[in-house]
């Protein structure tokens, strides 16, 4: 043991120090002009007249950072200052607009893999790098297992540079219309020439993109060729056992009384505008919300808002489909909660994942629907109070309602309070009504430190631990 | 005609001493809906002509083609004694007048139904069990009447289709009756096992006359009271001790004219015994002259017992003309009316006892007292015990009891759902009643309103119960009771719609079909699957074709059976599990360890709870379970869904801050119980023990953040480390058939990993009763397949026993057990490999 132990808090170093596992695929010298597309990239810096430029690497491409900040610093010339940006809070796909103002950025250049989101505030230059493909392999591959009558390519942002030939290539070798997607964005749902499109052909590999592309457009085949497999096949048959993952989740969301809105971009555009809606939502609905920023999603992070039932992930498309099964709560997507809350939308196997389609799709017939107006209705069927049966559990759950109108008709057990005079129970904790943090921490075993005057016996004093929280010194260490 | 009016009924609701709420209940194919028909055509709703053809409670389709019942039925009569019997009722009870309201529920016998009939002893005080001469006492009457037992609930037994044993088996008049007695001794071995000084003996004596003897097909039956009285006439003896010496050992010696014990005379000549000579030889003089066509003889014995027969009648032949015979000298409706009336307690006198076991609450409270005396002004307090379909789509009546007060529309009136704590808000609903109905088996009436003792239907607050419920006025009272059912839903079907479009509708359907039937359930697996689970493969059947045809109407998928396992652990881990927090900053240790069958028993049926209070338990698990009384009062949790068969036990000493991380800890077992390591499915009967913990000095790094999520991956690799394995469902079946059927019926028993524990041949009879254990998952199929090895001889009942821990570990690569589990997770979309230890285990 050093003398490091002696002190309560260690010196960092090892934060520094500790290595991150990142693939290391060495793009040697001679290729990075290419690769990296130096050339293009000076060149648009200049046509901008772009005077601070943020380089945003993901962590994988992080070790080029520095050839490639050289180069291009030798090519715009002096006047102009570059800065390499450090890891993002969210998806290293999305563009980090908040980062590159930190530095007061007038441009960025993102490098890597990109989900091509619409961004709100800066002119982004994109760099893919450009990974080789095999096309004549790509075409003869997807011959083998392709099976329909027209098709739609898409690729992974990588593969772009060769997009215009794998056409060609897949045209001559299937002899059907290859319909190439007509602007770069990968993600997106369709237009309406895509969606008379039965198959869709995809160039790359397994990430979310292409799992956001199945759950997109569950009507049509999906093949996929993974250039670096050079393997071929179908992947619709995933497509319904995902849907249904999403639907169960949706299920759990109607569960919920309380939501966390997790900001998971700050680069998207129309972000905000779809959080506002979401709060409405939820408002509307007597659900209680909380909007939390989180950075990173992790299961510890969220389960310390205990309270939350359910979140919902405002995010870039390709980072919206959480896996949960490592979460406490369930994630689930603002076009879920809509589908979870609005009885007119029932789940029917169309998924939204684009803000603006979502904002403007509930606009039109949001506004036309107005909510009913709450309890004028005395008939039973409409009573605000029934209980609703929870597909989850199996049984009758009766909802909690936030936000009502405090002078409202309260037809629940006892009568309301006034606003006035805020109940205490036998605990003498104070008890909120329309609080979900009150209600919650009602339900706790442990609410705190409680003073246990004369309760316990005095205790000898006893040699505490030592040490740090990672390991202190008396910590099972003989085991 | 109906000899009453629904006015006469409600007159005779406001008398708790003279309503009679009585189920009949008895093993599939005994005869409880045709028994049931001789009441009915008593009170003059069918024709006696059809009496035993019509099954006028069976009210569905489907009962009515496979002749078998599905759903109870209740309905009201209203029956008036002759003046003479009144005083033997009042020997036993408090009676005012003659007058009688008669609530009987007509229950399925077949054993996936079960639910139906616990739904209904529930609301009953009374039960009319009913055994097969032939068949005897088989699994599924034991099985009820332990219930109603359980229930408190007075049997009387009629032993049914006597007519059979003489037409068909021609048995001896005493081969018969040892028969009878060996029956009546087998009903009264299970009745023994219940020693409850509130409900005193409630065994059964044909000698007083809480045994019928009959035949529900042709409208027939007896007591000895019935004979008692005719030949205590012609004796000039007491009508008590001429019923004494009709049953047992008790001879009639016509040279001497004397009675007694002994069964050869002063010669050492036979004498013939008084049952057989009074009671069986009447009936068998009929039976012989009738199908012997003898028309002269039987019309000379019909003067000599005085009975009257119609020109049409009498010109009747066969066994029509010996239904009519039977049912004019011993009509079975007023034997059944005669033993419902004197022996099974009326609603007032029922609820005095009942109250303890039905009431949650504090015997003192106002409730309680109203239960107890049955008092109709009291707080009102209904149970509702399960709800049936109305004409109008979607909509139920709520069936129940009242226990005390009078239930009418109008008034507010707390609505208690299951989970209801008394002071808290949750499950509770404050709503008016819009009507309150009478049952009448096939169609219902209006009623103003309705007292203590009686069974009614509620309109209006369906919306608000999923199945069952408390109602009540008062603003103190606790629950009624939850009913544990004795079958469990182990057979699950996922189902999705043919169209996409119908989606709704059957999610619609689901939360219809829930309601609908006490037992089933209906939910959405992880995997985004509609699952409807259900007792067995009849059972699942005929709520899929309610479901598909009824409750959703939209055509269905459906998927093949699938059968849900519970994972446990064979042993104590090895080593202390231990798992950081994300932060490192803070360590579980954990041991997993099995709980023990028994204790895992007594959770799931309730007996050891965790809403009890803890001191109380601590005793209990000491007393009864061999646990530490220290460890036994330091258990933080039951997990899943807080009430499930696993405990998480708090056996550390000296740790700072712990109480603070208890809410952390336990929502980690509810996670950890519900989806265990191996497959993710429910555990079951594992006990953790947190034997250390170190946190962070900072309350802010530990927090449920860190803890939750460390709690689930400690005990995960606290379980990887006890030898997890799985338990699976086994059915108990029993077979009865021929002998010739023996071989077909073990050979196919064996292919299916069945277990044969019991055969015995039923005495007098050549027909075998074979008992087994039965894997659930072998079981579909089945019974088509014991039909075909056995043509047709051999009729299987299968009932969820309990569950079995399956040999081998999952853990072992090849294993049959490591086969199912893949299987399981694919199914479910995991990955194919149970996650390793190193997964969840961490290093210090």
């Amino acid at each position: 043991m050093s003398a490091e132990n002696t002190t309560f808090f260690t010196s960092g170093a090892d934060a520094i120090s500790r290595t991150i596992d990142v693939q290391q695929e060495s793009t040697p010298a001679e290729d990075l002009d290419n690769f990296y597309e130096i050339e293009r990239t000076i060149a648009e810096i200049l046509a901008g007249d772009y005077k601070r430029v943020a380089l945003q690497f993901p962590d994988e491409l992080l070790h080029d950072s520095v050839p490639i900040y050289r180069r291009l610093k030798a090519g715009i010339g002096l006047g102009r200052e570059l800065y390499v940006l450090a890891d993002t809070s969210y998806g290293s796909c999305c563009v980090d607009e908040v980062a590159a103002q930190h530095v007061d950025a007038d441009a960025m250049v993102h490098y890597g893999y990109a989900c091509m989101s619409q961004t709100s505030r800066l002119p982004v230059i994109y760099v893919f790098g450009k990974k080789p493909i095999d096309v004549e392999d790509c075409a003869q591959r997807v011959s083998q297992v392709f099976d329909g009558t027209s098709a739609c390519l898409r690729y992974d942002v990588a593969y772009a540079h060769q997009a215009e030939s794998i056409a060609a290539a897949l045209h001559q070798a299937l002899h059907v219309p290859i319909s190439l997607a007509p602007s770069q964005k990968s993600s997106e749902t369709p237009s309406d020439s895509e969606s008379e499109v039965s198959s869709i052909i995809y160039i790359g590999g397994e990430n979310l993109g292409l799992t956001n592309l199945l759950i997109t457009h569950s009507t049509c085949n999906v093949y996929s060729y993974d250039p670096l497999t050079t393997s071929a096949r179908i992947e619709s048959t995933r497509t319904n056992r995902l849907l249904m993952r999403r639907y169960a989740t949706v299920q759990k969301a109607r569960d919920a009384d309380v939501f966390g809105i997790l900001v998971g971009t700050l680069g998207v555009a129309s972000y905000l505008p779809l959080i506002t809606h979401l709060r409405a939502l939820l408002a509307r609905a007597h659900k209680k919300s909380y909007t939390l920023s989180v950075g990173k999603l992790n299961p510890a992070k969220l389960a310390n808002f205990a309270e939350i039932e359910c979140f919902v992930l405002v995010a870039c498309p390709e980072n919206s489909l959480v896996e949960a099964r490592d979460f406490l709560r369930p994630i689930i997507t603002p076009f879920e909660l809509e589908v979870a809350l609005r009885a007119d939308r029932s789940w029917t196997g169309r998924y939204v994942l684009d803000f603006e389609k979502l904002l403007a799709e509930s606009k039109s017939d949001g506004e036309d629907a107005p909510p009913p107006p709450p309890d004028s209705d005395s008939d039973s069927d409409n009573d605000p109070d029934r209980p609703v049966f929870s597909l989850i559990t199996g049984t009758y759950r009766q909802a909690k309602r936030f936000g009502l109108p405090s002078k409202g008709k309260d037809t629940a057990a006892s009568p309301s309070p006034s606003d006035e005079v805020i109940l205490r129970n036998q605990d003498t904790a104070v008890a909120l009504k329309d609080s979900a943090g009150a209600q919650f921490f009602q339900e706790r075993t442990f609410r705190g430190l409680e003073a246990r005057v004369g309760e316990d016996a005095p205790s000898v004093l006893e040699q505490g631990r030592s040490g740090v929280a990672r390991g202190y010194g008396d910590d099972h260490r003989e085991e | 005609m109906v000899n009453f009016t629904v006015d006469e009924i409600r007159g005779l609701m406001d008398k708790p001493t003279n309503i009679r709420n009585m189920s009949v209940i008895a093993h599939v194919d005994h005869g409880k809906s045709t028994l049931t028909d001789s009441l009915v055509s008593k009170a003059g709703i069918i024709a006696h002509a059809n009496a035993g053809n019509a099954r006028y409670m069976d009210t569905r389709q489907d009962e009515k083609d496979r002749g078998i019942t599905i759903k109870s039925t209740a309905i009201s009569m209203y029956f008036k004694i002759p003046d003479e019997d009144l005083s033997a009722v009042e020997v036993k009870q408090k009676t005012s007048g003659t007058e009688f309201l008669i609530n009987l529920i007509d229950s399925p016998g077949h054993v996936d139904f079960s639910s139906e009939v616990t739904a209904a002893l529930r609301v009953t005080d009374g039960a009319l069990v009913v055994v097969d001469t032939i068949d005897g006492v088989c699994v599924q009457t034991e099985t009820v009447l332990r219930q109603a037992l359980g229930e408190r609930i007075k049997p009387v037994v009629i032993i049914n289709k006597v007519d059979r044993a003489l037409l068909e088996l021609q048995v001896s008049k005493e081969d018969l009756y040892q028969s009878f007695a060996r029956t009546v001794e087998s009903v009264n071995v299970i009745i023994s096992t219940y020693h409850d000084a509130a409900l005193g003996d409630v065994q059964v004596f044909p000698e007083k006359g809480t045994v019928a003897f009959g035949s529900g097909l042709h409208g027939w039956a007896f007591t000895l009271r019935q004979f008692a009285t005719r030949y205590a006439k012609k004796f000039g003896t007491d009508k008590d001790k001429m019923m004494t010496r009709l049953w047992g050992d008790h001879f009639f010696n016509p040279a001497t004219k004397k009675w007694g014990t002994k069964s050869t005379d002063a010669e050492g000549k036979p004498l013939e015994r008084c049952f057989n000579m009074f009671v069986l030889d009447p009936i068998y003089k009929i039976f012989a002259n009738v199908m012997d066509f003898k028309k002269e003889q039987v019309f000379t014995m019909l003067d000599k017992l005085d009975i009257k027969l119609d020109q049409s009648e009498r010109e009747l032949e066969g066994k029509k003309l010996l239904k009519a015979i039977m049912q004019k000298f011993l009509p079975a409706g007023d034997s059944l009316l005669d033993m419902i009336v004197i022996h099974l307690p009326s609603a007032a006198t029922a609820q005095k006892y009942r109250v303890e076991t039905l009431y949650e609450g504090p015997m003192d409270d106002e409730s309680a007292i109203g239960i107890r005396d049955c008092d109709p002004k009291g707080p009102l307090v209904l149970y509702v015990s399960k709800m049936v379909p109305t004409s109008d789509k979607g909509r139920f009546y709520a069936f129940g009891r009242i226990f005390s007060g009078t239930v009418r529309s109008g008034p507010k009136i707390r609505i208690q759902g299951p989970n209801y704590i008394p002071g808290k808000k949750d499950d509770l609903f404050v709503k008016s009643i819009q009507r309150t109905v009478l049952m009448m088996g096939r169609y219902i009436e209006p009623l103003e309103d309705c007292p203590a003792g009686n069974i009614v239907g509620l309109v209006g607050i369906d919306q608000f119960l999923l199945k069952s419920g408390t109602l009540t006025s008062s603003e103190t009272a606790h629950n009624m009771r939850v009913m544990r059912f004795s079958v469990s839903p182990v057979v699950q079907v996922a189902v999705e719609v043919k169209n996409a479009a119908d989606l709704p509708k059957l999610v619609e359907g689901l939360k219809r079909l829930s309601k609908s039937d006490p037992c089933v359930q209906t939910w959405i697996a992880e995997t985004g699957e509609h699952i409807v689970a259900g007792a067995g493969e009849l059972h699942l059947e005929i709520c899929l074709k309610d479901l598909e045809e009824d409750h959703a109407g939209v055509p269905l998928k459906k998927s093949d059976p699938v059968v849900p396992y519970r994972e446990t652990v064979a042993a104590e881990s090895s080593i202390v599990a231990l798992s950081k927090s994300q932060n490192k900053h803070n360590r579980l240790y954990v041991k997993a360890m099995p709980l023990g069958e028994e204790l895992t028993k007594a959770i799931e049926d309730g007996k050891v709870n965790p809403r009890d209070d803890f001191k109380i338990r601590a005793r209990v698990l000491a007393d009864e379970f061999g646990w530490d009384v220290t460890d036994a009062r330091k258990i933080w949790a039951f997990g899943p869904d807080t009430t499930g068969p696993n405990l998480l036990v708090d056996v550390t000493k000296g740790v700072q801050y712990l109480a603070e991380i208890k809410d952390s800890c336990v929502a980690g077992l509810q996670w950890a119980a519900k989806e265990g390591v191996c497959a993710e499915e429910n555990m079951r009967g594992v006990r953790f023990n947190l034997m250390d913990v170190t946190l962070h000095a900072d309350a802010i790094h530990r927090g449920g953040g860190q803890l939750i999520p460390t709690t689930r991956r400690v005990m995960y690799a606290a379980c990887l480390l006890a030898q997890p394995t799985l338990q699976e469902p086994v059915y108990l079946v029993e077979i009865q058939c021929p002998e010739n059927a023996i071989g077909g019926v073990y050979s196919c028993l064996n292919t299916r990993r069945g277990q044969v524990f019991s055969e015995e041949q039923r005495i007098g009879t050549p027909m075998f009763t074979i008992k087994a254990y039965l894997p659930v998952a072998e079981s579909f199929g089945f019974n088509g397949a014991l039909r075909q090895a056995t043509s047709g001889q051999a009729f299987p009942q299968s009932v969820f026993d309990h569950w079995e821990l399956m040999q081998g570990s999952p853990l072992d690569k090849g294993s049959k057990l490591e086969e199912l589990v893949t299987v399981i997770r694919k199914r479910k979309g995991l990955k194919p490999e149970i996650p390793g230890l190193d997964n969840y285990y961490d290093k210090l």
